[in-house]
């Protein structure tokens, strides 16, 4: 009976709609829609068409903030102005900050034999890179005067005398402040503090339940290392001697470390960021009265709240100290095992280090126009100065006073970065003791120093 | 009795002929169904080899070997898992991932379990307030990660503002090793338990209504009725809500770590999944990575495997 049925629905159904026939549709639909993806996933843009790929965090993107806006076309009008004049052509393209920093395709890409042709290298990762093989040389692309026209802002990009990286912009460190907060407690200019005994009374002073007095990094990361380490050479402390010998047991580096643990302790200093992080706003909505920042954040100030009055002043020094503050900045870098490395290594040097004007006021236009940066390129920074870029007093105090003082971001791979890492957030965070943890983290990286097989990590 | 011919009998008495003529279109339909079978199931198979299967063969011969991260490989044997052994932070975020799990996994249980419970009775709107639950665990975690941190913001955040009000001192949520992680357990059962409470409202709605309607007439309360009907019979829920819910604990909540506290305040938050992308995407040490995570992987299948033995698998009881 249940037989007969069967096959009476089976006739009466429609000829298309057998199983066989379905489960063949299905099939054939699969692969028909499965087909484009495997076969575009055979082979990169790069293999099919010899372009260039540049691989960055700036642009092309649109962004309700106009100085992300300024910086994509940037890095879009550089582009393409290469490849209006050049043979080799270039694609840019544009991985979120985050992704690009902390995200794992950077990372996959080289591992992979598929990094990018040119990319964007961070001083923290310049020996990693450079030990792996994979950063080009672009001294055979560089006039000498170039050379000698970046100065010392190569020196953490060279190795034996060969630079591997071109930096676009040098990223002195400062103490912001909101003008209104410091004027409501009765302070002016002349209170400015100058060692950190007196930052310190007046965070103490300036704080409220809803304001940090003093604002250090607290979130784990290369940014908190590199934001630590001038507080720590203000003392004459060193991670690595001059003989590469480790040094981070020393005096200038406890006091550093107690500096960071004394203000979170007193409540001077919050545990995490005001506002999630977000520098203008915490300024902006009143929850902060000093904040250790960079210069970029300038042109955040301009665009966003412009009319917010603030001001910038050197870090405080220990007693029996020296100034000095940490220069940051990204660098253009080539792929040494680009399909067309020369023509990588070419682009990088026209775009930051020919003697070129073009390439200088390229320099100019990121450093005081898309971006509030200082120059790394003497000629790029005197320019910068004719054409207004630093006249504000905020500008003119960096470049005068902060920049001066500075000292560019070490580039200690991230076994000795994670070492000092556990050591500033232990003894900040975790109220660790700071003899403890500065022995600790010597040990880990003397262990380290030890094996290491590499360009020097000074 | 003997004139009774069951289906095997008549297929040794029955001619040759008749036989194979009989078996044909039985066997061409058996032959069909596991072809069908085969090609709904190729996809998931196929996926799970070439997505699951496959890197985790290849992870686990990487471990043995160190790794540049820029396409060189030295085999060193054991040398990673010698160096796991000794590798405090492995085993502190070890001890993290411990406590987050056996906190996590019974929270998540009971909220979820709660939340089906509550939202199967008929209310009105009551799917309303399913979607509403349901709502977070479909948000990305980078804006759960965000959208938390604003609001466990130390000076301005809600909870601080709301503490204040009542006459409480603010805390410092995501900075205090004490608290961070209590903070990211919190976030995760706001944002699972939606996804658990629809699955305890399916196992919840598989019990036959006659079963409570027959308690009810012999007076059983809530309670009674909760542990003698529904406990036992959701026991196959139970069990896959807390297999499942153990195994994302022990490797899932990157995107929130990374966002709302990247494994800080002092390594407090810095859990053994977070340790391993670290040492692999930050680091660039893909062989030592390896070597945690098949490591890991391991600790997975110990743990399924006395939560299978434990719960028998969630089976009612031995052979059903």
């Amino acid at each position: 009976m249940l037989h007969h049925r069967a096959a009476a629905e089976r006739a009466a159904a429609p000829p298309g709609a057998t199983r066989r026939r379905f489960l063949a549709t299905t099939a054939g639909a699969g692969a028909a829609a499965a087909s484009p993806a495997l076969l575009t996933g055979c082979g990169t843009a790069r293999a099919g068409t010899g372009r260039l790929r540049f691989w960055n965090f700036y642009g092309p993107q649109r962004s309700p903030d106009p100085a992300i806006n300024a910086q994509s076309k940037w890095f879009v009008d550089t582009v393409a102005r290469w490849n209006a004049t050049h043979k080799t052509q270039i694609d840019l393209v544009y991985l979120p900050r985050n992704t690009y920093i902390n995200g794992f395709k950077l990372p996959s890409a080289f591992a992979t034999g598929e990094g990018p042709d040119v990319f964007l290298l961070s001083p923290g990762d310049f020996l990693r890179y450079h030990n792996g093989g994979v950063l080009a040389d672009l001294t055979p692309h560089m006039a000498k005067e170039a050379v000698d026209d970046f100065g010392s802002a190569l020196d953490s990009r060279t190795v034996d005398g060969r630079v591997y990286a071109l930096p676009m912009e040098v990223e002195p460190l400062a103490m912001f402040y909101a003008q209104d907060v410091w004027e409501k407690a009765g302070l002016s200019e002349a209170d400015i503090p100058t060692s950190w005994d007196r930052m310190l009374d007046i965070g103490d002073k300036l704080r409220a339940k809803t304001r940090a007095g003093l604002v250090f990094e607290t979130n784990p990361g290369y940014l908190q290392n590199f934001t630590w380490y001038p507080w720590m050479w203000q003392g004459g402390g060193e991670v690595l001697d001059e003989s590469g010998e480790v040094a981070f047991d020393s005096r200038a580096t406890r006091q550093a470390l107690q500096l960071w643990q004394d203000a979170v302790r007193h409540g001077i200093a919050p545990r995490t960021p005001p506002a999630a992080g977000d520098v203008i706003s915490g300024f902006k909505g009143g929850n902060v009265a000093m904040w250790q920042q960079g210069i970029w954040n300038v042109s955040s100030f301009k665009a966003y709240a412009p009319a917010f009055r603030y001001g910038v002043f050197k870090l405080p020094v220990p007693p029996g100290g020296r100034y000095l503050t940490a220069l940051g900045g990204w660098s253009f870098a080539a792929n040494a095992r680009s399909g067309n490395a020369e023509a990588a290594a070419e682009f990088c040097v026209w775009a930051l280090g020919s003697m070129q004007d073009d390439a200088v006021d390229r320099m100019v236009d990121w450093c005081v126009g898309a971006k509030s940066d200082v120059a790394p390129r003497e000629s790029a920074l005197e320019r910068g100065a004719a054409k207004g870029g630093y006249d504000s007093a905020v500008m003119r105090r960096f470049k005068d006073e902060i920049f001066p003082g500075g000292r560019a971001e070490p580039r200690y791979p991230p076994v000795v970065y994670k070492a000092i890492s556990d050591a500033i957030q232990g003894t900040m965070l975790a109220d660790r003791g700071v003899a403890g943890e500065t022995e600790r983290a010597a040990s880990a990286i003397a262990a380290y120093t030890e094996s290491y097989k590499g360009a020097s990590l000074i | 009795m003997s004139g009774v011919v069951t289906p095997e009998r008549r297929a040794t008495t029955a001619p040759a002929g008749a036989s194979s003529a009989a078996r044909g279109p039985r066997l061409r339909r058996e032959r069909r169904e596991w072809l069908a079978a085969g090609l709904f199931l190729a996809p998931d198979v196929l996926g799970l080899l070439v997505f699951v299967a496959i890197p985790m063969v290849l992870s686990f011969a990487l471990s043995f070997f160190q790794v540049s991260g820029f396409g060189s490989y030295e085999w060193i044997g054991l040398g990673n898992y010698r160096r796991m052994m000794g590798d405090p932070l492995f085993w502190d975020s070890m001890k993290i991932t411990g406590l987050y799990v056996v906190v996590l996994v019974p929270v998540l249980f009971c909220v979820s379990l709660g939340l089906g419970l509550l939202v199967k009775q008929r209310l009105p709107g009551v799917g309303a307030y399913r979607t509403a639950l349901f709502m977070p665990y479909v948000i990305s975690l980078v804006v759960v990660g965000v959208l938390w941190k604003f609001l466990l913001d130390e000076q301005t955040g809600v909870v601080n503002r709301a503490m204040r009000a009542a006459g409480f001192d603010g805390a410092s949520w995501l900075g205090s090793p004490g608290l961070a992680l209590g903070c990211v357990i919190a976030v995760t059962v706001w944002v699972m338990m939606g996804y658990y409470m629809i699955i305890f409202l399916a196992g919840l709605q598989e019990i036959p209504r006659e079963y409570y309607e027959a308690a009810r007439l012999d007076g059983a309360g809530p309670w009674t009725t909760f542990r003698t009907i529904t406990w036992p019979l959701l026991r196959p829920t139970s069990f896959f809500v807390l297999l499942m819910s153990t195994v994302a604990a022990l490797t899932g909540g990157l995107d929130l770590i990374f966002v709302l506290t990247n494994g800080g305040p002092a390594n407090g938050t810095s859990l053994a999944i977070f340790y391993i992308y670290q040492q692999a995407f930050g680091f660039g040490e893909y062989g030592y990575a390896s070597a945690m995570g098949s490591f890991l992987v391991l600790i997975m299948v110990i743990v399924s495997a006395v939560l299978f033995t434990v719960t028998r698998g969630g089976r009612f009881d031995d052979g059903e």
